[in-house]
């Protein structure tokens, strides 16, 4: 029996196909396909729209940092066409699946796109010529209009036209083909037929995103007339790239509106028309509109209409109150009873109650935008049908476990992003990861099987240093984020009259992938040897422009990158004239480095294949599993002397009410017996030198015990903790009054004794979170927690009274709305305001110890009641450890004292530094999904790195001229990463030899930094890149003209 | 007398300094960056100019910027400590110390200023170009000297 098992087992491994089918091109999509080649995978990508981007492509800025959104998704939409292992398979839908996992048989059918996507060089002749016009621009969200013959947006991907059947008179009349006239590249064919593509993968990742219900919302929501629209038809109206190329107007008459309505929940928590979740973005982007409304018209007057404010994440809340107190968007709390529309003014007059006075009231609007309820694709049947995975009551993909939300019910299938649940960017991006180390970990035998090189075409040109410098420059309007504030045409002119500027041009959007193809034929034509893009900051774009110019033949390091939104255009928005002017001198700086740079060149280095994880809590646990099993040696080091972080300090998990000690002891135990895992309790790290792929890093143990160990990549998973109250409510002095975990403590006692004399609890949330001062943020757990708790004591005690005192509630996520409703039998709800706090004072009325009294904002009166405990739900905080890890792992923190990643939005569980991750409470409070979640994430990112045998060092390294040194050994004095020696050279002079001293640079070790450059004292180093000769350039360029 | 001080108000309307600002990759370049995301605005006065650390900023560029006519000059680095070159803002500090006593000689110790962002900082930012734009503002024009 064993036996058979075992050489079945045998069989399935090689079996297994190191590739896999990803479903879905939007940001999930895209995250993890190129995570899983980065491990070792080849990808398919299947994308049923023409273009790949997804929702994320649409929206105008996201939040909570006002980013432009394709700026920030364009670079991996360029990233996945260029990646030579991942097969791009737009326009194309699966049709069939069979096999098992490790081993699915996939069918794919291919749409006809009448266009060749390997003839067609993106010019666009085609749709000037095309007559017909009428067909509604879907990408628009059908606003706008199109040719019949088309390209999704500007920076699709791929950037290849298409040919809408429906609409083309050829193939509908049999008259015209003129764009197969007009088109150079013969491009067109009308011959072309739906094709069928087979294909073998290892396991499958679902990422269909999600759509919106509109049309179908009842009619009191007002959509069937003109000026009501979706939030998501407003990104695409705020968008310079949407139908009025940045204008805020109107549909009816194209005016721009002065006053503008937002409607939160527009049919979403309304268990009457079947959508009774949170889509838990709304609250956030509504805010986001309406700064931008403010941002483009200032005089325009902004009211948000709103339930619950659910803002919970990072930033977020602080975020709503900016919208409130900077830009003056006014917040309603108010329920809304239907919109109508004024049909001669085309205005619309919204009946609503207002819920801070009980008063219903109307209120003029020249445009409302509906917050519709975000729901699963429209394909989701159809696709779990397919793939033969189960969909949830809401008919988003089901997951396995309640704490397993990346893995389907069908082993080998994985579920990422919205089509799961609703998610915001970042989550989707760390489940995105999460989902690509799922795959990895069932994948792992057969990794790097099926990869291919990347193939340069263009060889890398020769640069003769005497050559005259030939500069293109390309200046991007970023949208209007640049365009609006800074005269761009003037700068453009302005450039092209300095020295040694070959060509200058200007675009919309310089990081799309068609302007990646311009900067390469503007090399070609002109045959440049230095290339400048001035648009946002190097710091997320440099890498891709590098790449642009590698595919060029221009070596990356001739490529210079001038920053004018983020540290011009965007911080000078009153100031145009000094802005251009500004600008204009920032172009021309580094126009005169540009002029000096020179190629460097790569060398290798190798990589520790052990990992280090900080924390053994469930995040801690989770990612160290998740190495290890992969076959890596883990190293985790736990402060306390048991695993299980915060856990260990909780009766039951929400919200599955299993005891903690049940939910961790298969976790703990398997980490225990791993033979790839070293556990260090009672342990910390004191000290972290080295870099990504090689750390020296010291832990010591309680009682001295010190261990120094080597690893390739850390992850911090230190959690957080419960804030103890100082002041507020008389915490310290009474023994009644607790905090939410001293609660949990009572629970896990085996004597319920404690419970006997209480006769009533009352729970008071936002117990010093969301405040003007001190804590601003919302904590996002207390609220679940709180209400955890208060069902479990109901069913503890029947006949307990148990009140619940809150502002919001938090109940975002996929199931939470059912679980309030359900609570709300077991409790009373009472709603305070942060400007009128509930008190609590002694009593020995009856046998009660407190009495509370409050102003209820809701029935807009004063309640009092009597409790005989009182449940403080405090946020939790960053410990004040973070501090001192912080400094050794030099990386930085927020503001709120939790650990920063390095882009809130699509870098969210990397630190800025590479090598170093982050999950789970150390980054934002979250719950134990969120973090198992974000704890695969970042196992997922660590073991990229593990998995790779070398990496390439930068180019930006010291290099030391040896006639100039006279080897006094003050560079390998300030060196910290000790890359400078000094050797014995024998120098020859005419008849004569000496053994002289001089410095030598390991560029392996060198990091760049450039400290022993300033420490020469005869100016014999050269910092490559940032070279003496460069920075008095751009110095001297400065004041010049 | 008061005519005298209505042309030096006017005068300083009309000034604009053109002050150089070296900002370290890693945390005062990326807090500059912060304040643009956070729209914080300042005035139009400053020209980054990006170092890998603030350790590679020489003592010599700010003399060249002085000698070219800028009118201030600004070297921002990581907190001490949260250096990403783990100790090349402790050399700044210490070169930095030095160059003032020189600066000090030339009458030129109020347009130079060393300041730490860390990439958090964006208010910081902001705050610290308007400030020192301010101080360069009364100071008048360098080639007036």
């Amino acid at each position: 029996m064993s036996k058979s098992k075992k050489s079945s087992q045998k069989s399935q491994t090689d079996d297994l196909i190191g590739a896999v089918l990803v479903i879905g091109g939007g940001i999930a999509g895209i995250q993890a396909s190129l995570d899983l080649t980065e491990m070792g995978f080849k990808v398919f990508l299947i994308e049923k729209t023409p273009s790949i981007g997804g929702r994320m492509a649409q929206l105008d800025k996201t939040f909570p940092t006002n980013d432009c959104s394709l700026c920030i998704l364009a670079p991996k939409m360029v990233e996945v066409f260029r990646n030579p292992n991942i097969k791009l398979m737009t326009y194309s839908e699966v049709i069939e699946v069979s096999g098992h996992v490790g081993h699915f048989y996939i069918k794919i059918l291919k749409k006809p796109r009448y266009v060749d996507e390997d003839k067609c060089t993106g010019c666009g002749d085609c749709a000037s010529k095309c007559p017909k016009i009428e067909a509604p621009n879907i990408f628009d969200m059908n606003l706008g209009k199109r040719k019949s013959i088309y390209i999704p947006f500007p920076q699709a991907v791929p950037p290849v036209y298409l040919i809408d059947s429906d609409m083309c008179l050829f193939l509908n009349k049999g008259v015209c083909k003129v764009c197969e006239k007009i088109c150079e590249a013969q491009a067109i064919n009308f011959e072309e037929k739906p094709e069928e593509v087979q294909i073998e993968v290892g396991a499958i990742i679902v990422a269909i995103g999600f759509d919106i219900l509109a049309s179908k919302l009842p009619d009191n929501w007002g959509y069937k007339y003109e000026n009501v629209i979706t939030s998501l038809e407003y990104e695409r109206i705020l968008c310079a790239s949407g139908p009025f190329e940045g204008h805020v107007l109107r549909l009816s008459d194209e005016k721009e509106p002065q006053k503008i309505a937002f409607i939160q929940c527009a049919g979403s928590r309304d268990f009457h028309i079947g959508i009774p979740y949170c889509s838990s973005v709304c609250c956030m982007y509504t805010a986001k509109e309406a700064i931008i409304t403010k941002e483009h018209s200032n005089s325009s007057e902004c009211y948000i209409f709103r339930h619950d404010l659910r803002a919970y994440g990072k930033n977020f809340y602080e975020y709503t109150q900016r919208a409130q107190d900077e830009y003056g968007v006014k917040y309603f709390n108010s329920k809304i009873s239907k919109i109508v529309e004024d049909p001669e003014t085309k205005d619309l007059i919204i009946h609503y109650e207002d819920l801070n006075d009980g008063k219903f009231n109307d209120l003029r609007a020249n445009l409302v935008i509906l917050a519709t309820p975000l729901i699963p694709s429209e394909d989701s049947e159809k696709v779990a049908k397919i793939l033969g995975i189960n969909i949830d009551k809401y008919k988003f993909f089901k997951e396995k476990t309640l704490y397993d939300k990346l893995s389907s019910e069908r082993e080998g299938i994985f579920l990422c992003g919205f089509c799961q649940g609703p998610l915001d960017i970042p989550e989707t991006v760390a489940d995105a990861s999460g989902v690509a180390n799922k795959v990895s970990t069932l994948l792992y035998p057969v990794r790097n099987t099926l990869l291919k090189e990347k193939v340069v075409s263009v060889p890398e040109k020769k640069i003769n240093l005497e050559d005259e410098p030939c500069i293109g420059v390309m200046i991007c309007h970023c949208g209007i984020n640049i365009g609006k504030y800074v005269d761009v045409p003037q700068v453009v002119e302005y450039i092209k009259t300095l020295p040694n500027v070959t060509i200058t041009v200007d675009n919309l959007y310089s990081c799309s992938s068609d302007s990646q193809t311009s900067i390469k034929e503007l090399i070609a034509e002109y045959d440049l040897n230095r290339f400048i893009v001035a648009s946002c900051t190097p710091r997320t774009h440099e890498k891709l422009f590098q790449e642009t110019c590698e595919e060029a033949g221009l070596n990356k390091y001739l490529f210079e990158m001038v920053n004018i939104r983020d540290q011009c255009s965007w911080v000078h928005m009153e100031q145009k004239v000094d802005g251009t002017k500004k600008a204009k001198d920032l172009i021309e700086m580094a126009v005169a480095k540009s002029r000096l740079l020179k190629p460097q060149k790569e060398s290798k280095l190798p990589i520790t294949p052990e990992a280090l994880i900080i924390g053994g809590g469930i995040s801690g646990l989770i990612a160290t599993l998740n190495i290890a099993k992969q076959g890596f040696t883990t190293h985790l080091v736990e402060k306390e002397s048991q695993l299980g972080g915060n856990l260990n300090n909780l009766y039951q998990i929400f919200p599955g009410y299993q005891k903690t000690s049940e939910f961790l002891e298969p976790f703990v135990n398997k980490v225990k017996s791993h033979s790839n895992i070293n556990i260090y309790l009672n342990s910390n790290i004191t000290e972290i030198r080295g870099y990504i792929g090689n750390y020296d890093v010291i832990i010591t143990t309680k009682g001295n015990k010190v261990n120094n160990i080597k690893v390739g990549t850390i992850i911090v998973a230190t959690g957080a903790k419960e804030l103890i109250p100082e002041t507020i409510y008389n915490y310290k002095k009474e023994k009644n009054v607790i905090t939410q975990l001293e609660l949990e403590q009572k629970l896990r006692k085996e004597n319920m004794e404690w419970l006997d004399n209480i006769k009533s609890i009352t729970f008071i949330l936002c117990v010093n979170s969301r405040q003007k001062e001190g804590i601003t943020y919302c904590s996002n757990i207390c609220c679940t927690n709180a209400l955890k708790n208060i069902n479990i004591l109901k069913k503890l005690k029947p006949d307990l009274a148990l009140i619940l005192i809150y502002r919001d509630l938090q109940m975002s996520k996929k199931g939470n709305e059912e679980f309030y409703r359900d609570s709300r039998k077991n409790a009373l709800f009472l709603r305070y305001s942060l400007d009128k706090l509930p008190i609590i004072s002694k009593t020995k009325i009856g046998k009660f110890n407190y009495k509370i009294s409050l102003f209820e904002h809701n029935l807009k009166g004063d309640v009092e009641f009597y409790s005989d405990l009182i449940i403080l739900a405090t946020p939790m905080i960053a410990p004040e450890n973070f501090k001192e890890l912080s400094k050794m792992l030099k990386v930085p923190q927020d503001q709120s004292g939790f650990f920063l990643e390095a882009h809130v939005k699509l870098r969210p569980i990397d630190f800025a530094t590479d090598g170093i991750f982050l999950c789970g409470c150390a980054h934002w409070p979250k719950n134990i999904q969120e973090s198992i979640a974000q704890a695969n994430g970042a196992a997922g990112r660590a073991i990229r790195i593990l998995g790779a045998k070398e990496m390439k060092t930068s180019g930006l390294v010291a290099e030391v001229i040896e006639d100039y040194c006279i080897g006094c050994g003050k560079c390998a004095d300030v060196c910290p990463y000790n890359a400078i020696e000094l050797i014995e050279v024998k120098k020859t002079f005419e008849d004569y030899t000496l053994r002289l001293k001089k410095s030598n640079v390991n560029s392996a070790l060198c990091k760049g930094c450039g400290t022993c450059g300033v420490q020469c004292p005869n100016s014999a180093i050269i910092i490559k890149h940032f070279s003496f000769k460069q920075i008095n350039a751009m110095i001297e360029a400065y004041l010049k003209n | 007398m008061k005519i005298v001080e209505k042309s030096s108000k006017k005068q300083d309307m009309e000034f604009k300094p053109n002050i150089v600002c070296f900002c370290c990759n890693w945390c005062s370049y990326a807090g500059a960056d912060l304040a643009g995301v956070s729209r914080f605005q300042y005035p139009a006065s400053i020209r980054i100019i990006r170092v890998m650390c603030s350790g590679r900023v020489e003592p010599a560029f700010i003399l060249k910027s002085f000698k070219d006519n800028i009118d201030g000059v600004l070297v921002t680095g990581c907190h001490i400590g949260d250096c990403h070159y783990i100790s090349g803002n402790e050399f700044t500090k210490d070169r930095f110390e030095r160059l003032t006593i020189i600066l000090k000689f030339l009458g030129l110790e109020d347009r130079f200023r060393l300041e730490w962002i860390s990439a958090s900082e964006g208010k910081k930012f902001a705050e610290l170009i308007t400030t020192f734009t301010n101080q360069i503002k009364k100071l008048g024009p360098l080639n007036n000297i």
